[in-house]
């Protein structure tokens, strides 16, 4: 039997205790290098050794709780999806979700960590696993060809009761299992299982130590007489053709996903958390800021943002404000779903991304504001790097997610009931004055940040420093201009008329542009401009952004010239 | 048998320090997977030949070598080639202005191509994790956009306005400033580097690597300084700049594959990447193959 | 007067010393040797502090003291007030003194494939690197059971000893001399755990380990 690379068969990687909270694990199976690590949550993570960036191995990185951090460049990638959250040498931008490191199939069980060089089958647990609770014993690397070190476990059976083969280069000696995993063409682990923890543990785990190193030293010397097999030669998989030109940060519209209500609860008075589950594997990657189209049952779709922190990809966990006077986006959601619903959502889509490279950071949350920033705040916490998180809310039975709160280890501050003009000198406060790598992030009802940003500006905090996301777009957009538009990479040039969007018109003319909120707040449809002067309308781009007249919203503003020159 | 390329055959190639090479004493090293051998004569100029079966540390009388390699000495190195080289070595101008501390800094061996050490040497985003405290430190982690050109008349890969925040650029550096670095590559296997000296500020130290390719997947790097310094001794600054290419030792022998992928679709790269993309284009359009994995024909 | 240490910053023997002193907090000048390439350890005036002509060399009080291990022996007697690194009771003294013996065989085989692949020393490759495969694979085996038997370090007490010192810096950068240790997890997770101990600090060639769980509780 010689290997092959593309073997289905599940084999043991690792046992339970090679994987310490914190630690990365270095392994290998038919020839490709592993590189293993639990997270906080216990998941176990079998990822190829190799970052995508330079190649250079995730053995050698941080295991950071939720997310593997590369020793190169420090690059973050996320528990359970493996997918790039966070590349430091450019921390203003949200990486494209798709730099996403190779996975492998994974299950822990019975002391061991199984796994396999591809998906092909699915984990069947040995036969007779259900009649013990089993007992790992000291794994033996052996320097020999795997399927003679299958066959040196079976000779070590009596004549009266022979081994017992097993699928998968396994056997059965009496009551001892025996697995071999294959490391590659001349190297082997050798993983034993005992049907259950003996009484004198360290006697025998020494006494079977002892038998398998002289079964080791045996085959050694067997293998040096023999000529070396040639090593396994895996292929490296290519990276998407998007990904290999400098990938950008927007992710299209289009993509919706099933996902089911795990749970619907009452967090605060008037916001509804729901707990939206992944119904096969986890959940796509997402950045702290990030928020999801949800997809509600009268046809509407809202955003709401992603409160969970690193690596936990399970579940999103958003919160909803129950507002009476919203056109129905809410109170759909609210009134008319339930737990065990299915519900379409998008991928996550961030225009709100966490920089992880500032000497302090300010959260500031007003009212459902908390969600982006208590995700915000999560990360932040996992990777002890300092913030405040500041969160004003009416009443104290208004503030949502309190249990989530009193979990951090970071400075929160509830702050209720203040009058308008306490709220402005309280933020003052908060902020103080600004010095270099420190930054603001807010989000909540436009008053709300209307203040901050006055009082930012005030105190010589400079435009790149706050950050703010808008849920909604208070403004009445004004739609009477008539304007026309080129269309650069499309060849095409279009007339916008009175009371119709630049998005729309060009949704009318056959183009697929995306788009999310459409109300100039989330930021989707954010489109580069050549020439013209914009009329914007949005509440997404700061001030010199609009004065730079370089990118526009294209679903509410418009132009003040007669023409303008898109770059799509 | 290995892919030499023509343009890899016919440069210059790095093999020693000249200081190093002892008169009359035969030294060996492998260059282009070829065993070759090298000493000094009386008057201290190397001679290079294909090893036949001389010992390292033997005695020799350097006439009695009758078929030679080219050879040629610049920046305090000896040079050698198998085929036709050109008449003079890439120019560093800098290296001979007469205040200058010029030093070999140890030749020292890696487990990983020629191209791939090149081009660690042009990045910056590994400053605060590999180089920690020293060329860079959390939270200063920002690649900010520099200019990438390749330079047709020089025939080199020039980066510019490369900037980067340094809690100690320098040895002579006593505090943590932004620094502005150039980049140069001109020749497939040596870059240099240039940033401002923290003792003269308008003019620039210069740091080199000159990698000599063993064989496909490993090689020697051989580091020059030549610096702007009046305080600070030869072993101060060998020892600043041994520091910082130790830390990267660890990082380039744990790269895969070994060779330099020139597929663009092998890795990922980012905005901060511009110069190590331009670098591997410039590889393919010159065709080298030896070190480097090459695009697909 | 403070301590002066001889010193490179590339060798493991001098990073031993410079490991336990900022574990100690036990301030000292630095005296840099230009060990490679210039061979100053060769030189007459190091001949004189150490006639074996080798690094680290380490004065204190008008002593002139060499060996690694005998240098962290002393200056855990001299300046660890708990007594924990180099422990006086005759038993655990012993052990400790049995795994500075390794450590010294693990700079024979280890360090010795790292010089000869980096810095062009002339020791026989597959050698050594076999006899640190052979070291590890006792050192994987001493320590999985010890983590069975509640024992984090390489000796019995519940603390690391400067046997811990003594054996980290050549097994944490045995992969410079072709070694790998992807057969020795017990090993690599003391690495963690040695990465941890509070003061610690690397050299050139070793990178920090993240936090532990406990540590960020």
């Amino acid at each position: 039997m010689s290997l092959s690379l593309t073997d289905p068969s599940w084999y043991p990687i690792a046992s339970s205790d090679d994987l310490p909270f914190r630690h990365v694990y270095q392994g290998q199976l038919l020839g490709r290098e592993l590189a293993v690590w639990r997270a906080d949550d216990g998941n176990v993570n079998v990822w190829e050794n190799r970052c995508l960036h330079r190649g250079v191995r995730l053995s050698i990185g941080i295991n950071e709780g939720g997310e593997l951090k590369c020793q190169y460049h420090g690059w973050r990638y996320a528990n359970r999806s493996a997918g790039c959250t966070y590349i430091p040498a450019h921390p203003a931008d949200a990486p494209a979700r798709r730099i996403q490191n190779k996975t492998y199939p994974v299950r822990e069980a019975f002391g061991l960590v199984w796994s396999a060089a591809n998906d092909d089958i699915a984990f069947t647990p040995f036969p007779g696993a259900e009649t013990g609770t089993w007992f790992a014993l000291r794994p033996m690397p052996v320097n020999a060809a795997p399927e003679d070190v299958h066959a040196a476990l079976t000779s070590l059976a009596p004549d009266d009761q022979p081994a017992e083969l097993l699928p998968a280069l396994g056997v059965r000696v009496g009551t001892t299992l025996y697995f071999v995993q294959p490391i590659d063409a001349n190297r082997a682990v050798i993983r034993g299982l005992l049907a259950h923890e003996p009484a004198d543990a360290i006697t025998t785990l020494r006494h079977y130590n002892e038998t398998l190193t002289k079964l080791r030293d045996r085959l050694e010397r067997a293998a040096a007489r023999k000529p070396i097999p040639a090593p396994l030669n895996p292929a490296f998989d290519k990276v998407s053709v998007e990904l290999s030109t400098m990938p950008d940060i927007s992710i299209p519209r289009g993509n919706t996903m099933t996902v089911v209500v795990k749970r619907k609860w009452t967090s605060a008075e008037g916001i509804i958390g729901f707990e939206l589950a992944s119904r096969t594997g986890h959940l796509p990657t997402f950045q702290p800021g990030a928020h999801i189209d949800v997809h509600l049952p009268n046809g509407l779709i809202r955003q709401y943002s992603i409160t969970n922190g690193p690596g936990d990809l399970l579940s999103y966990i958003i919160g909803v404000k129950a507002e009476s006077a919203s056109k129905g986006g809410s109170k759909a959601l609210i009134e008319t779903v339930s737990e065990g619903d299915l519900l379409a959502i998008s991928e996550p889509r961030n225009n709100f991304p966490l920089r992880r490279d500032a000497t302090r950071t300010v959260l500031i949350a007003a009212g459902i504001g908390i969600t982006p920033l208590l995700s915000m705040a999560r990360f932040l916490d996992k990777s002890s790097l300092p913030y405040e998180l500041h969160y004003f809310a009416r009443t104290d039975d208004q503030i949502a997610f309190r249990a989530e709160l009193g979990a951090l280890h970071g400075k929160i501050v509830l702050h209720t009931g203040l009058a308008r003009d306490t709220i402005g000198q309280t933020i003052a406060t908060a902020l103080g004055s600004w010095s270099r790598a420190q930054h603001v992030y807010v989000c909540g009802p436009s008053t709300m940040l209307e203040t901050v940003r006055a009082t930012a500006a005030a105190q010589d905090w400079p435009e790149e420093a706050i950050h703010f996301e808008y849920f909604k777009n208070d403004k009445v957009i004004d739609d009477s201009s008539s304007f026309e538009i080129e269309l650069a990479r499309s060849a095409m040039t279009l007339q916008v008329p009175a009371g119709k969007t630049i998005l729309e018109v060009m949704r009318d003319a056959g183009l697929s542009v995306p788009s999310s909120c459409e109300q100039g707040a989330c930021g989707t449809c954010l489109t580069g401009v050549i020439v013209g002067e914009c009329d914007h309308q949005d509440v997404y781009l700061n001030d010199s952004e609009k004065r730079a007249n370089t990118a526009m919203l294209t679903c509410v503003s418009r132009a003040k010239s007669a023409r303008l020159v898109l770059d799509i | 048998m290995p892919n030499i390329d023509t343009l890899t055959h016919n440069s210059w190639q790095v093999i020693a320090a000249t200081e190093e090479i002892g008169i009359g004493v035969v030294t060996t090293t492998i260059l282009l997977d070829t065993q070759i051998a090298l000493t000094r004569d009386a008057d201290g100029l190397p001679v290079v030949w294909r090893r036949s079966d001389e010992q390292n540390g033997d005695e020799i009388d350097p006439d009695t070598i009758v078929e030679r390699l080219p050879v040629i000495t610049g920046y305090g190195y000896i040079w050698t080639s198998f085929g036709t080289p050109p008449k003079e070595l890439f120019p560093i101008p800098e290296y001979a202005e007469p205040d200058r501390v010029n030093m070999s800094c140890g030749s020292i061996g890696i487990h990983v191509s020629a191209p791939r050490a090149v081009e660690n040497f042009l990045d910056m985003g590994h400053f605060p994790y590999v180089h920690t405290d020293i060329l860079g430190a959390e939270p200063h982690t920002e690649v900010k956009e520099y200019d990438v050109e390749v330079s047709e008349e020089r025939d080199e890969v020039l980066a510019t306005k490369c900037k980067f925040f340094q809690p100690r650029a320098a040895l002579s550096a006593t505090e943590g400033m932004e620094v502005e670095y150039v980049y140069r590559v001109p020749h497939p296997y040596c870059s240099v580097l240039y940033k401002s000296s923290p003792e003269a500020p308008e003019r620039r130290d210069v740091i080199a690597i000159f990698l000599q390719p063993v064989s496909e997947d490993r090689c020697r790097a051989h580091l020059l300084q030549s610096m702007i310094d009046s305080t600070s001794t030869v072993t101060d600054l060998r020892r600043f700049q041994q520091t910082i290419f130790g830390q990267d030792k660890p990082i380039l022998e744990n790269q895969y594959p070994k060779r330099l992928p020139l597929d663009p679709r092998s890795e990922t790269p980012i905005r901060a990447d511009k110069s190590a993309i331009a670098y591997r284009r410039w590889l393919s359009q010159k065709g080298v193959t030896y070190g480097v994995i090459p695009l697909a024909s | 007067m403070a301590i002066t240490l001889y010193d490179f910053e590339l060798s493991g023997n001098c990073y031993k010393l410079r490991l336990l002193m900022n574990i100690l907090r036990v301030p000292y000048d630095i005296i840099p040797v230009d060990f490679f390439p210039g061979r100053q350890h060769k030189a007459d005036w190091f001949l004189r502090l150490n006639p074996f002509g080798q690094l680290p060399v380490l004065k204190d009080d008008g002593l002139v003291l060499s060996d690694s291990g005998a240098i962290l022996a002393y200056l855990a007697r001299k300046y660890d007030e708990t007594g924990q690194w180099f422990p006086s009771d005759p038993a655990t003294m012993a052990e400790v003194l049995r795994w500075h013996a390794v450590a010294d065989d693990i700079t024979a085989s280890s360090s010795a494939a790292r010089l000869a692949l980096g810095f062009d020393y002339d020791f026989d490759i597959a050698k050594t690197q076999a006899a640190a495969h052979r070291i590890f694979r006792l050192m994987d085996e001493h320590l999985w059971f010890g983590e069975r038997e509640g024992r984090d370090w390489l000796c019995a007490p519940a603390h690391p000893t400067t046997a811990d010192i003594a054996c980290f810096p050549y097994v944490m950068l045995s992969e410079e001399g072709g070694i790998s240790r992807q057969d020795y997890p017990a090993l690599r997770r003391w690495t963690d755990r040695v990465r941890r101990i509070p003061g610690f600090v690397v050299m050139s060639g070793i990178f920090p380990a993240g936090r532990a769980l406990e540590q960020t509780e």
